[in-house]
C-alpha cells in the first residue's frame, strides 16, 4: 500500500538443477536475502541468479517471456504446486507476498516423460505443438474465407469456445496430473474447434487424430482427479475432458478405418 | 552520400493503387513454387501468418522462433482489439475513415498508400479469423460484437474478451501447424537469428544459435522475412516480453538494412508503475480503463497522505482540467505526458511518487460495483495480484510505460528492405504507424502483413528475380559464422564484473531518462555521449557466466543488449535529428505554450532511414530520406482541448 | 492424416470400457448386498436364495459373464496403470497441497483394485469353495452357507479384514463410479453435482451394507 514500507523476506529455497537432457538432476540449496513482498516469484529468481553470477555460479536456467500470465512460458511446480499455490496464477504472476519470511520452497521443473528437462527448470513441451500439429486447426486456406457475419454463431456456444480457447498451453495440467495426462489440454482445443460451426467439418478426425497424437507422445490417462483444472492458470473446466470422451467414442465408431 | 529512396509505390488513384497492383506483379507458376525456400523468423501475427499463408500457395517454408514454441510470441499479450472498417454497427465507418483516422493518428508521418492497403484488407482480415475460429465476442444474435476504442469515433474494433492478441495468435498459430503437418513448412522452436547471409547484394540466408544445444546452424533460402516485432526493451522496463528483442533486426541493419525512425516509440500511459529496482517488467492494463476512471494527482506537491483521506478540493483532475471536451480519455501520447509532467512538478503518487491516481469512486458510485466488476473485473483483479492494492477500494496507481516502437527496418510499398530479398513485415518494419499508432492497429497491421500482402509481393520478387543456387557451403555463410562465433567468444572473453541486467537496467535508465517521453536537445546530446562509453564499458566488463555449447540465458541476452547498446544511440540520434515533435517524438523545444506538439511539416515531412556505417571501429549512421507526399488528406493539428 | 490407433488400443478406449465393466461390477456388488441382507431375515431365507442362485443353470453364464468383466476391468487397469507409471518417469519430491491438492482417495485407486483383488480371492475361497455344510428345509439338503459365514466372523481378525477391504472398496467406488461416468462422456454443468452424490451415496450403500453382516454376527447375533 501506498506509503508503507515493507519487510524483506529471507527464504531458503531448494532448486532442481539439471545440467542437460541426459544428465542426472539433483536438489540444490540457495538463500534468497532481500526479497520485497511486491516482487514476482520469477523476480526472485533473477535476484537469486544475479547473486550466483556475482559469486562465480551457475545462474538457474528456467523459462518465461511475457510475465504478464498470458504466453504461457513460464513453469515450475512450487512447493508441489504448479505454479505455486495460488489458483488462476501463473508462476510469474505470483508474488513473494504470498509467502512468509523464513519459509522454505521447492522449486522442481514440471514433470512428464512428454515433457523432458532440457536444463534446471526448462522442459520441453514441444508434444504439445506435435498434438496440435496432428488436428488443432480449421482447414481454411488464406482468403477462402466467407464475409465473417455469414456465420452467426449461438452467444453461449461462443462464449464456451472463447473460454476453452484461453488455453495458454503452459502444461501445467499434465504437471498437475498424477497420470501426466494431457487431457485438459488436448479437450479444450478440441471443445474450442468442435463446439463451433466453422469446426463441424473436421469435428470428427479432430478428436481421432489429437487423441490418438496425445497418447503417442506418452501422457499418461485421465482419471479425473480434477487436478489439472485446479491447477490450470486459466481454470479450464474439466467438462471438456467428457466432451472429448464422447466425441471420441462415437466418431470410432462411426469411422471406417 | 545521401540517397533518395524509392518507396516503390505504383501509381493511380489512390483506393486503385493495390488492386492494380496486384494485378500487374508476377507471378510464381505453381508448380515452381515449392522449388523456392522461404525463411520466416518469427511466429508472432505476422510471422505466423506469413509462413501458413505461404506455406498454403506452396513455398517451402523455414520458420523460426525464439520460444520453445511458436504459440508464445509477444502479439499473444495484446489485450485491446483488432480495427476493421467492416461497419457491421452501420456507424458510418468505411475503408476511407479507417485510413483517414490511422494517417492522422501517426501525426502524418507515414505512407498513404501503406495505410490505404491496410485499412482494405482489414476486412479480410476479420473474415480469415473467423474461418479459422477465433472466438471473437458476439451478441446474443450470435453476430460479432464491436467496440469502440482509443477514442475513435466508430465502433469498428473486434475483441475477444481481454485476449485479443491471444486469439489471433493460435488461429495463426493452427494455421501454422496444419502446415508443419503437411511438410510445407519446417518449424525451427528454440533458435536466434545472430546474422542475415547477404549473397551477390541478395538476403540468402540466415545464421542461428540452437538454444538448446548451444550449435550454430545456418540455413539458405531465396528470401528471408523477418517478422521480429519492436524494439521497446532497449528501454530495459517496457510491457515488451523479456525475450523481444532488436538483435535479428539489427543484424540486418548490420548488413545494409536501414532502421527507419528509430526514435518513433510508443509510451503507454496505463501501466502498473515500477515498485522497486528488482522490477523485470511493466504490465500494461488496457486503455479502456479510461473510460471510467478519473486521473487526479494531489494539489499540493509531496502530499504523502493516503488516497482516501485527501478531499475532493484538494485533489488535481488535471486532464479533465486541461482538456476540458476530451478529459481522461485523450490519446496516449498526450495521456503520459501529462502524467510526466505531473511527477517531475513532484506531485507524483505513491511510495516511489513516480505515479498518478487512477480512481473508479465516482464510477462506483454512478454504476455500482457490479457494473464496474462487469467491465473492468479481470483487470482489477490483474492489478491486486500484482500491487496486493484493491482498487475497489484505494485508486490505482499508474504510469506510462513503453510499449510499442513504430520505427522499424525500412520498406517499400512490397515489405521489401532496401537490401533485396529481406521481407520485413509487422512491428519490425516502420511503415503503417507513422509517427504513432493508434489502439487495436497493430494486431490489423501484423495480419494483414502476413496473411494478405507479404505473401503475394514475395512472389513478385521470387518471379522477377534471378536468383543463383546457394547452399551453405557458400563463403558468405562461411565468414556468417565464423562472425558470430567470434563475436560470441568475445561475450564469453570479457569477465569483468558487470552482470548483463546490470548493463541493460543501465542503458534502460539512460535511454528512459533522455530517449523517452520527452526528450530535449541538450538530454540527447547528452545520450549520444553516454551510451558508447556504457557500450565501452560493456565489452571490457560484462561477466557471463559459462559456456556456448548448452542453454545459456545470460549468453543470449548479452547478445542483445549489444545490439541494443548501439541501437540506443540510434534512437537518439534520429531524436536529435528530428526537430519537430509529432506523435510518440516530443520534442521539448517545438511545443507550444499549452505544452501541445508542434509539428514541422516543411521540413521534417519525411522518413528517416539510417544507414549503418563503421568509423574506425565505432559505430556511425547516414541518413536517408523518404519523402513523405500527401495526395489524398490535408495535414492538419491534432487538437483534444 | 496422422497415424490411427484401435479403440481398445487408445487410453480413451481403454478406460471407458474400464469404466463400463466397473459399472457392471458396481451393479454386481450392490445386488450381492441386497442379497445379502437377507441374513438378517434368517438361515432358511437365506440358505435357499443361495441355493436358488447356484441351482440355477444360467449360473454358469452369468458367473463366466462376471469373470470376464473383471478380467477386462483388471488387465485394463493394470495397462493404463503402466502406461501412467511410465508418463512420469520421475516422481515429484513434494506432494501438491492447498487448492490444488489430490486427494489420497483418487491417488491410490490402484492400490485399492489390487486389494480388492486380494479380498476377492480370500473371499472366495473362504467361502465360494470353503467347507460345504449342509442343511435339510422340508425334506430338501442343500449347503448351509449361513453356517459359513457366521464361523467367518467369529473370528475377530477376519471380521477386522472384511470390514477393511469393503471399505476400500467404498473408496473406489467413491471416486470410481463418479469417474467412470465421465469417462463415458457424461459430465454437465447442471447434473454433474448430483450425478456425483448419487455415485458417492451409491458407493458408500454398498460398502456399509456389507460391513453390517460382520457386525451383525460378531456383536448381536446370539444363535
Amino acid at each position: 500500500m501506498a506509503g508503507s514500507s515493507k519487510q524483506t523476506l529471507k527464504l531458503n529455497l531448494k532448486i532442481w538443477r539439471q545440467e542437460g537432457p541426459n544428465e542426472k538432476g539433483h536438489f540444490m540449496e540457495h538463500k534468497a536475502e532481500d526479497i520485497s513482498p511486491d516482487m514476482s516469484f520469477l523476480e526472485m529468481i533473477d535476484v537469486v541468479n544475479q547473486q550466483l553470477i556475482k559469486k562465480g555460479e551457475r545462474p538457474i536456467e528456467f523459462d518465461h517471456d511475457c510475465r504478464e500470465g498470458i504466453c504461457g512460458m513460464c513453469s515450475m511446480v512450487i512447493n508441489g504446486n504448479p505454479h505455486g499455490p495460488e489458483k488462476a496464477t501463473t508462476t510469474c504472476q505470483l508474488h513473494m507476498r504470498k509467502f512468509k519470511d523464513g519459509d522454505s520452497i521447492v522449486i522442481e521443473p514440471f514433470r512428464a516423460k512428454a515433457f523432458p528437462v532440457v536444463r534446471d527448470l526448462v522442459v520441453d513441451r514441444s508434444s504439445f505443438d506435435r498434438v496440435i500439429e496432428s488436428g488443432g486447426y480449421i482447414s481454411v486456406n488464406t482468403g477462402n474465407a466467407q464475409d465473417a457475419n455469414t456465420l452467426p454463431v449461438r452467444k453461449e456456444n461462443a462464449d464456451l469456445a472463447f473460454e476453452a480457447a484461453t488455453c495458454i498451453g503452459c502444461g501445467a495440467c499434465v504437471a498437475a496430473c498424477k497420470n501426466a495426462s494431457a487431457s485438459l489440454f488436448v479437450s479444450a482445443k478440441l471443445a474450442h474447434l468442435n463446439l463451433l460451426p466453422q469446426g463441424q467439418v473436421e469435428a470428427e478426425d479432430r478428436v481421432l487424430n489429437m487423441v490418438a497424437q496425445m497418447d503417442e507422445e506418452g501422457f499418461g490417462a485421465c482419471t479425473n482427479t480434477g487436478a489439472c483444472s485446479a491447477a490450470c492458470p486459466k481454470e479450464i473446466k474439466l467438462e471438456n475432458i467428457a466432451k472429448m470422451n464422447s466425441s471420441y467414442a462415437k466418431a470410432k465408431m462411426k469411422s471406417r478405418s | 552520400m545521401s540517397k533518395k529512396l524509392d518507396s516503390k509505390v505504383p501509381s493511380g488513384d489512390l483506393q486503385e493503387k493495390w488492386t492494380k497492383h496486384r494485378f500487374d506483379m508476377k507471378l510464381v507458376n505453381p508448380a515452381n513454387k515449392r522449388k523456392f525456400n522461404v525463411i520466416v523468423v518469427g511466429t508472432g501475427l505476422g510471422g505466423a501468418s506469413a509462413a501458413a499463408s505461404m506455406a498454403e500457395m506452396g513455398y517451402n517454408v523455414m520458420s523460426f522462433c525464439i520460444q520453445d514454441s511458436p504459440r508464445r510470441a509477444h502479439s499473444i499479450a495484446a489485450q485491446g482489439g483488432i480495427n476493421a472498417a467492416k461497419n457491421y454497427p452501420n456507424d458510418g465507418d468505411s475503408v476511407w475513415r479507417l485510413f483517414y483516422d490511422t494517417i492522422k493518428g501517426g501525426d502524418y508521418r507515414s505512407r498513404e498508400a501503406n495505410v490505404h492497403r491496410l485499412a482494405e484488407v482489414s476486412t479480410s482480415i476479420i473474415d480469415q479469423c473467423v474461418a479459422q475460429g477465433v472466438p471473437f465476442a458476439r451478441d446474443y444474435g450470435g453476430y460479432l460484437a464491436n467496440r469502440s476504442f482509443g477514442g475513435a469515433q466508430v465502433s469498428r474494433t473486434f475483441y475477444a474478451r481481454g485476449q485479443t492478441g491471444q486469439q489471433l495468435l493460435i488461429g495463426a498459430y493452427q494455421s501454422m501447424m496444419r502446415q508443419v503437418d503437411k511438410g510445407n513448412i519446417t518449424m525451427f522452436s528454440r533458435r536466434e537469428m545472430l546474422d542475415l547471409v547477404v549473397v551477390d547484394g541478395k538476403a540468402r540466408g540466415i545464421t542461428c544459435r540452437n538454444l538448446v544445444t548451444g550449435e550454430i546452424e545456418q540455413y539458405a533460402a531465396d528470401a528471408v522475412v523477418m517478422a521480429t516485432g519492436g524494439y521497446g526493451n532497449v528501454f530495459y522496463l517496457s510491457t515488451n516480453a523479456k525475450n523481444s528483442n532488436v538483435t535479428a533486426a539489427f543484424r540486418c541493419h548490420k548488413k545494409g538494412a536501414y532502421f527507419a525512425n528509430p526514435c518513433f516509440t510508443q509510451i503507454h500511459p496505463t501501466c502498473i508503475p515500477v515498485s522497486g529496482d528488482y522490477q523485470s517488467k511493466l504490465t500494461l492494463m488496457s486503455e479502456s480503463l479510461r473510460n471510467d476512471g478519473r486521473v487526479w494527482v494531489p494539489k499540493e506537491k509531496g502530499d504523502k497522505r493516503h488516497p482516501n483521506e485527501i478531499p475532493e478540493s484538494e485533489r488535481d483532475y488535471y486532464l479533465e482540467r486541461i482538456y476540458p471536451s476530451f478529459g481522461n480519455l485523450v490519446p496516449r501520447d498526450v495521456a503520459s505526458r501529462q502524467a510526466k509532467f505531473r511527477v517531475d512538478e513532484g506531485r507524483g503518487v505513491g511510495e516511489t511518487g513516480v505515479a498518478v491516481y487512477l480512481d473508479f469512486k465516482d464510477a462506483i458510485q454512478r454504476l455500482g460495483k457490479d457494473a464496474v466488476s462487469e467491465r473492468y473485473g479481470n483487470l482489477f483483479e490483474m492489478y491486486e495480484k500484482i500491487t496486493g492494492d484493491n482498487p475497489y477500494e484505494v485508486p490505482m496507481r499508474i504510469y506510462p510505460a513503453v510499449h510499442y516502437t513504430m520505427g522499424g527496418l525500412w520498406v517499400d510499398y512490397n515489405l521489401m528492405s532496401n537490401l533485396p530479398g529481406l521481407h520485413v513485415i509487422g512491428e519490425a518494419n516502420f511503415s503503417d504507424h507513422g509517427a504513432n499508432r493508434l489502439g487495436a492497429s497493430a494486431l490489423m497491421q501484423g495480419l494483414a502483413d502476413g496473411y494478405f500482402v507479404l505473401p503475394y509481393t514475395i512472389g513478385n520478387y521470387l518471379a522477377s528475380t534471378e536468383l543463383n543456387k546457394v547452399d551453405t557451403n557458400h563463403e558468405e555463410f562461411k565468414s556468417s559464422r565464423e562472425e558470430v562465433t567470434s563475436r560470441l567468444d568475445k561475450i564469453l572473453g570479457v569477465k569483468g564484473n558487470k552482470t548483463v541486467d546490470e548493463f541493460h537496467r543501465e542503458l534502460g535508465k539512460i535511454m528512459w531518462e533522455y530517449v523517452g517521453m520527452s526528450r530535449s536537445e541538450e538530454g540527447l546530446k547528452k545520450a549520444l555521449e553516454i551510451i558508447p562509453k556504457l557500450r565501452e564499458e560493456f565489452w571490457n566488463n560484462l561477466s557471463v557466466p559459462g559456456e556456448q555449447n548448452y542453454k545459456n540465458s545470460e549468453l543470449e541476452k548479452a547478445g542483445r543488449v549489444a545490439d541494443f547498446l548501439e541501437l540506443g544511440e540510434l534512437m537518439a540520434k534520429d531524436a536529435l535529428d528530428r526537430n519537430e515533435s509529432c506523435g510518440g517524438h516530443f520534442r521539448e523545444e517545438y511545443q507550444t505554450p499549452e505544452n501541445e506538439a508542434t509539428r514541422d511539416d516543411e521540413n521534417y515531412c519525411y522518413v528517416a532511414a539510417w544507414e549503418r556505417k563503421e568509423n574506425s571501429g565505432k559505430p556511425d549512421w547516414e541518413l536517408h530520406k523518404e519523402e513523405l507526399t500527401f495526395e489524398n488528406v490535408k495535414l492538419a493539428t491534432r487538437s483534444y482541448k | 492424416m496422422s497415424n490411427r490407433m484401435s479403440y481398445f488400443c487408445s487410453t480413451i478406449g481403454r478406460k471407458q470400457l474400464i469404466g463400463l465393466t466397473g459399472i457392471g461390477l458396481s451393479l454386481f456388488v450392490l445386488t450381492h448386498m441386497l442379497g445379502n441382507l437377507l441374513i438378517f431375515v434368517g438361515p432358511e431365507a437365506y440358505n435357499k436364495y443361495s441355493h436358488a442362485l447356484v441351482s440355477n443353470p444360467a449360473i454358469y453364464i452369468a458367473e463366466a459373464g462376471l469373470l470376464l468383466i473383471f478380467v477386462v476391468h483388471l488387465l485394463l487397469a493394470s495397462f493404463i496403470n503402466l502406461k501412467n507409471r511410465f508418463s512420469r518417469p520421475q516422481k515429484y519430491a513434494v506432494a501438491s497441497s492447498g487448492p490444488k491438492k489430490t486427494t489420497w482417495i483418487q491417488k491410490t485407486l490402484w492400490h485399492q483394485g489390487i486389494i480388492i483383488l486380494v479380498f476377492l480371492i480370500l473371499h472366495l475361497i473362504t467361502f465360494k469353495f470353503g467347507t460345504e455344510y449342509l442343511v435339510a428345509y422340508d425334506g430338501k439338503e442343500i449347503r448351509d452357507i449361513f453356517i459359513l459365514v457366521r464361523m467367518a466372523f467369529e473370528d475377530p481378525k477376519y471380521v477386522i479384514w472384511y470390514i477393511f477391504s469393503l471399505i476400500i472398496l467404498g473408496l473406489h467406488l467413491h471416486h470410481g463410479l463418479a469417474s467412470s461416468i465421465k469417462t463415458l462422456g457424461f459430465n454437465h454443468p447442471k447434473y454433474e453435482p448430483k450425478v456425483n452424490c448419487i455415485a458417492k451415496a451409491y458407493a458408500w450403500t454398498v460398502s456399509i451394507g456389507f460391513i453390517t453382516q460382520p457386525l451383525y454376527f460378531y456383536f448381536f447375533y446370539k444363535g
